[in-house]
C-alpha cells in the first residue's frame, strides 16, 4: 500500500473493471427472459376491461376491487365524485373477486352488461348495495336498476373466454404487484393500497400529471 | 427448540436488520411524499395477512386441534370465512365462537373478531388446510389465506407463533408457471420498489441502503484513508476544503458503483459470480489484514508520495488534490464491493432482467452516495476535530485493527477449513486479551479502569483458550467451540454424514430428476467456485436438525461449476441470481412462498423452509 502512485492506482482500478467487463462480455449471451412484471399497457389499457370516466383522459385510475368489499363500496362515491369533477381521468375498475362465489357472480353479470353497453349502470348499482351479497340480492339489485339478468347472463356466456381471461389477468396482475387486498389503486405508476379519501385521490392524480 | 446462531449468520442478521429498518423508512418517506406530504394522515400500510391474523395451533390429546388467531389492533377476521378441509377438499367441521356483530351501511350485518378468537377443529387424518379472511379496518380487505397444517404426529410441528414462514397457498401468493415447476412470485427488492413508487423510490431506497451500509465494518477502512487525505502535512484542513475533498471522494466512489451497474447491464451478466470467487474474497481478506497491521503500527500507511506532495499545494495545486481524492474514492469502491453483495446482486439482477441500465446504475450510484454521507460529514466537520496523536488515538487505532482482522477472518472462513478459522478466532481473541492488558500486573492501589481492563482482557484470553481447545477437537462454530467434545449422538457411521443429492447441470436434467419424485423436493444451486456454498455444505448438511427436516425430500443440486449457457438457462429457470440458492418445491412442484433461501442461511431457516413444503 505504501508505494502506490496515482498512476498505478488508476490503472489498476480501470484494469480491474475492464477485466471484469471483458470477462463477462466473453460469456455466452443470456437467454431472453419474459419480464415477470405486467406492463403499463397491460394494466391500464387491457382491451377487454370496460373504461369509465373520460376514456380519452390523460390520467388512468385503476382500482382492483370486489363487489363485496366494504371499503371499496364505501369509497366508491368519493372516487366517482373526483373522477367526475376532474373530467380528464380514465377509470378502470378491475374485478378481483376475493370474497367467494357471490363476488364472482356479480363480476360476471356486470361484465355481461358491458357487452350490452350498460356496464356503468350495473357497476353503480352493485357498488351501491349494502353489505354481503348473495345471488338473489345481486339479481334483485340489477333488475331494480332496469337490467335484464337473463340477458346479462347470456351476454356473459357468449364472451365467456374474453371475460374469464380478463378476470384471470386481473388476478395475475394483483399477484404480480403483490397487492395485499382490495381496494388497491394504481394512479399513474404509483400503487396505493387501501381506501383513499378525496384529497388523497386528487393529490395522486396531480402527481401522475407531473 | 434451542438453536445457536452460527457466527456469519448472526453477523449477517445484524447487518440485515438495520437495512430493513432503513428500507421501510425510505418507503414510508416516499409514500408520504406520494401523498402530498400529509405524512400524518396516512394510515399505516397494511400488514402481511399472516402477521395481522397470526395463527397458532395446539394439538389436543383427543386428536382435535385448537386453532388460535391473534388479531392485530385495527384488524378483524370474519367468522363466516373460517373454514377447514382435508388435503383432498373434504370440508371439516370447525366450531367457532360467536363474534362481535359489526353493522354499518356498507357492511351489512356480519360477525367479526377483533383482537382474536379460538376455534376447535375436530379430529382429522392427514394434513389439514385452514382458510381465514379478514380486513384492516377502514383500509383493505385481504383475499382468503390458506395454511396447511401438518398431520398430527408428523415429525414437523406447526410453529407456535404464526410469524414463521408456512406452507401456504392462496390467491394472494400467486405464482408464475415455468414449465414443470411453479416459482413463487416474489419479485426482487428493486421490482417491489419500482412497482410501488417508480424510479424515485428505487433511488431513495438504495440511498437508504447505502446509509446503513455506512455503519457496517465495510466502511471503516475508508475513515483512516480519508483522514490521511485530509490531514495533509500540517494536519489542518478547513471545513470547506474538507467538504470539497470528501465530496469528491464520495462522488468518485458512487461513480464506481454506478459504472459497475452499467458494465453489468451492457454485458448482460451478473457479477455475483465474480464477487464470490475465491480470488476476490482472498484479496479483500488480505487487504483487511494489511489495514489491520498498519493500525497496529507495523508500518505507517500513508498516501502515495505524489499525492501528499500535491496535497501540500506544491505544483499542481487544487486540481491535482481533487484528482487524488477522486482516484482514491474510485478504488475504495472496489475494496467495498464484496462487502455489499446483497444490494449489489439485487440491483444487478434487476438490470439484467429489465435492461434498464440507467435506473440500475442510478440505484448503485445512490447506494454509493448513501455510503458516503458519514464520510462527508466526517470530512467536513471532523477535519478540525481529528484527534491529535496520543495514547487515546493509539487505542482507537488498535480497536480498528482488531475489527479489520475479524473481517479478514470472517471472509477467510469461506476459504479455510472450519477448525482453522476457529483457531484464528482464538488467536485474535488471545492477542486482543493480551494487548488490552489481561496479563498485566495490577498494582495494589489500582483504580477501577485498570481492573476493568484486566477483567475484559482475561475474559478474552479465557474465551480464546476455549476456542483453541475447540479448534483442536475439530469444532467449527465460534459460538459452540466445544461441540466436538460432546459424545457423538448415535451416529451409525461416518458415511451417513453425507445426505444424498442428485446433481443436475441443465434444465432437461432437472425436469427428469423432478419427474422421478412424487414428494416435495429441494433444489440447491451450487458450484465448486462458490465459496459460501462450501460453508453451507460443511455446516448445514451434516446438521441433525436439517437432516431430519429434509428427510423424505428429494434433494437436487443444480451444479454450476461449468458455468455455460445451460447453466445460465438453469439459473433463469429457477429465477435465481446464482449460488448459493435453495428452492423448495412441494409435491405438486410449486415453490412455497417465502421459503426461498439465498446466501448462507442458518439451521432454523432451512428447517422452516423445509417444513413449508411438507
Amino acid at each position: 500500500m505504501t508505494n502506490l502512485t496515482r498512476r498505478t492506482a488508476l490503472t489498476g482500478g480501470l484494469l480491474a473493471m475492464g477485466g471484469t467487463a471483458l470477462w463477462t462480455a466473453t460469456r455466452p449471451a443470456r437467454a431472453q427472459e419474459q419480464p415477470l412484471r405486467p406492463t403499463i399497457d397491460e394494466v391500464m389499457f387491457d382491451p377487454a376491461n370496460p373504461v369509465l370516466g373520460n376514456p380519452e383522459g390523460d390520467v388512468t385510475i385503476v382500482e382492483f376491487f370486489d363487489y363485496q368489499c366494504p371499503y371499496c363500496k364505501a369509497n366508491h362515491p368519493v372516487l366517482n365524485e373526483v373522477v367526475e369533477a376532474d373530467d380528464n381521468v380514465r377509470l378502470v375498475m378491475k374485478d378481483w373477486p376475493i370474497f367467494g362465489a357471490p363476488s364472482v357472480r356479480a363480476a360476471q353479470l356486470a361484465l355481461g352488461a358491458a357487452s350490452l353497453g350498460s356496464y356503468l349502470t350495473a357497476n353503480d348499482a352493485l357498488m351501491a348495495t349494502e353489505g354481503r351479497l348473495d345471488d338473489a340480492l345481486i339479481e334483485e339489485t340489477l333488475t331494480k336498476a332496469g337490467l335484464d339478468v337473463a340477458a346479462l347472463d347470456a351476454a356473459y356466456g357468449e364472451n365467456r373466454d374474453k371475460w374469464d381471461g380478463l378476470l384471470t389477468r386481473n388476478g395475475a396482475q394483483a399477484a404480480a404487484f403483490q397487492l395485499r387486498g382490495t381496494p388497491a389503486f394504481i394512479i399513474g405508476t404509483v400503487i396505493y393500497p387501501g381506501a383513499m379519501d378525496k384529497a388523497g385521490l386528487e393529490n395522486a392524480i396531480a402527481m401522475a400529471r407531473g | 427448540m434451542t438453536r445457536t446462531l452460527s457466527y456469519p449468520a448472526a453477523l449477517r442478521r445484524a447487518i440485515i436488520a438495520p437495512l430493513l429498518v432503513a428500507l421501510s423508512l425510505a418507503l414510508v418517506t416516499a409514500a408520504a411524499l406520494a401523498q402530498g406530504g400529509d405524512a400524518f394522515d396516512r394510515q399505516s400500510p397494511p400488514m402481511d395477512p399472516r402477521e395481522a391474523f397470526a395463527l397458532a395451533v395446539e394439538p389436543q390429546p383427543d386428536g382435535s386441534r385448537l386453532l388460535r388467531w391473534d388479531v392485530a389492533e385495527g384488524y378483524y377476521l370474519y367468522r363466516e370465512y373460517l373454514a377447514a378441509e382435508t388435503e383432498d377438499g373434504r370440508s371439516l367441521p370447525l366450531e367457532t365462537a360467536p363474534g362481535v356483530t359489526k353493522d354499518d351501511p356498507t357492511f351489512g350485518t356480519v360477525e367479526v373478531y377483533f383482537y382474536g378468537t379460538e376455534a376447535r377443529l375436530g379430529a382429522a387424518e392427514g394434513p389439514v388446510r385452514v382458510t381465514y379472511q379478514g380486513c384492516q379496518e377502514d383500509g383493505i380487505c385481504y383475499p382468503p389465506v390458506t395454511d396447511t397444517l401438518p398431520a398430527i404426529g408428523a415429525a414437523a410441528t406447526w410453529p407456535a407463533a404464526g410469524t414463521e414462514p408456512a406452507a401456504v397457498e392462496g390467491p394472494a401468493e400467486s405464482t408464475v408457471s415455468k414449465g414443470g415447476i411453479t416459482l413463487a412470485n416474489e419479485g426482487g427488492l428493486l421490482d417491489g420498489l419500482s412497482a410501488r413508487g417508480g424510479p424515485f423510490l428505487v433511488l431513495a431506497g438504495f440511498f437508504g441502503f447505502g446509509l446503513l451500509l455506512a455503519f457496517t465494518p465495510c466502511v471503516f477502512p475508508m475513515f483512516p484513508i480519508l483522514a490521511g487525505l485530509l490531514a495533509g502535512q500540517d494536519g489542518t484542513v478547513g471545513a470547506r476544503r474538507g467538504a470539497l475533498l470528501s465530496g469528491t471522494y464520495v462522488l468518485a466512489m458512487a461513480a464506481a458503483f454506478g459504472l459497475l451497474g452499467l458494465i453489468a447491464a451492457w454485458s448482460g451478466q451478473n457479477l455475483q459470480v465474480a464477487l464470490q470467487s475465491p480470488w476476490a474474497v482472498g484479496i479483500v481478506a488480505g487487504v483487511f489484514v494489511a489495514l489491520a497491521l498498519s493500525m497496529f503500527g507495523l508500518y505507517e500507511m500513508r498516501l502515495p508520495q505524489a499525492w501528499t506532495g500535491r496535497l501540500s499545494g506544491i505544483g499542481a495545486g487544487r486540481g491535482g488534490t481533487l484528482g487524488g481524492a477522486a482516484a482514491l474514492g474510485f478504488t475504495s469502491a472496489l475494496i467495498m464491493g464484496p462487502c455489499v453483495t446483497a444490494p449489489l446482486a439485487g440491483a444487478l439482477l434487476y438490470i439484467a432482467r429489465t435492461g434498464d441500465a440507467w435506473l440500475g446504475a442510478g440505484a448503485l450510484f445512490a447506494l454509493g452516495l448513501g455510503q458516503g454521507v458519514p464520510l462527508l460529514i466526517a470530512g467536513t466537520f471532523g477535519a478540525r476535530m481529528l484527534p491529535r496523536a496520543g495514547a487515546w488515538m493509539e487505542g482507537v487505532k488498535a480497536a480498528f485493527g482488531v475489527v479489520f482482522l475479524a473481517m479478514a477472518i470472517w471472509l477467510g472462513g469461506r476459504l479455510l477449513p472450519g477448525p482453522v478459522t476457529l483457531a484464528l478466532w482464538a488467536a485474535l481473541l488471545l492477542g486482543a486479551g493480551v494487548f488490552i492488558g489481561g496479563l498485566d500486573r495490577l498494582e495494589p492501589g489500582s483504580g477501577t479502569a485498570p481492573r476493568i481492563r484486566k477483567t475484559v482482557g482475561l475474559a478474552a484470553i479465557l474465551a480464546a483458550g476455549i476456542m483453541g481447545l475447540g479448534a483442536a477437537t475439530s469444532a467449527e462454530d465460534p459460538m459452540r467451540p466445544l461441540a466436538g467434545l460432546r459424545p457423538v449422538e448415535a451416529a451409525p457411521g461416518v458415511a451417513d454424514n453425507e445426505i444424498a443429492f442428485t446433481p443436475v447441470t441443465s434444465v432437461p436434467q432437472l425436469d427428469a430428476a423432478l419427474a422421478g419424485s412424487d414428494g416435495p423436493s429441494m433444489i440447491y444451486v451450487t458450484a465448486d467456485w462458490c465459496v459460501t456454498c462450501k460453508v453451507i455444505e460443511r455446516r448445514l448438511w451434516p446438521d441433525p436438525m436439517v437432516r431430519e427436516a429434509l428427510a423424505g425430500t428429494t434433494l437436487i443440486t443444480a451444479d454450476l461449476s461449468e458455468f455455460d449457457a445451460e447453466g445460465q438457462a438453469l439459473l433463469d429457470h429457477l429465477g435465481s441470481v446464482g449460488p448459493p440458492t435453495m428452492v423448495f418445491l412441494d409435491a405438486e412442484g410449486r415453490e412455497a412462498p417465502g421459503s426461498r433461501l439465498i446466501g448462507e442461511p442458518g439451521v432454523e431457516e432451512v428447517v422452516a423452509s423445509a417444513r413449508a413444503i411438507r
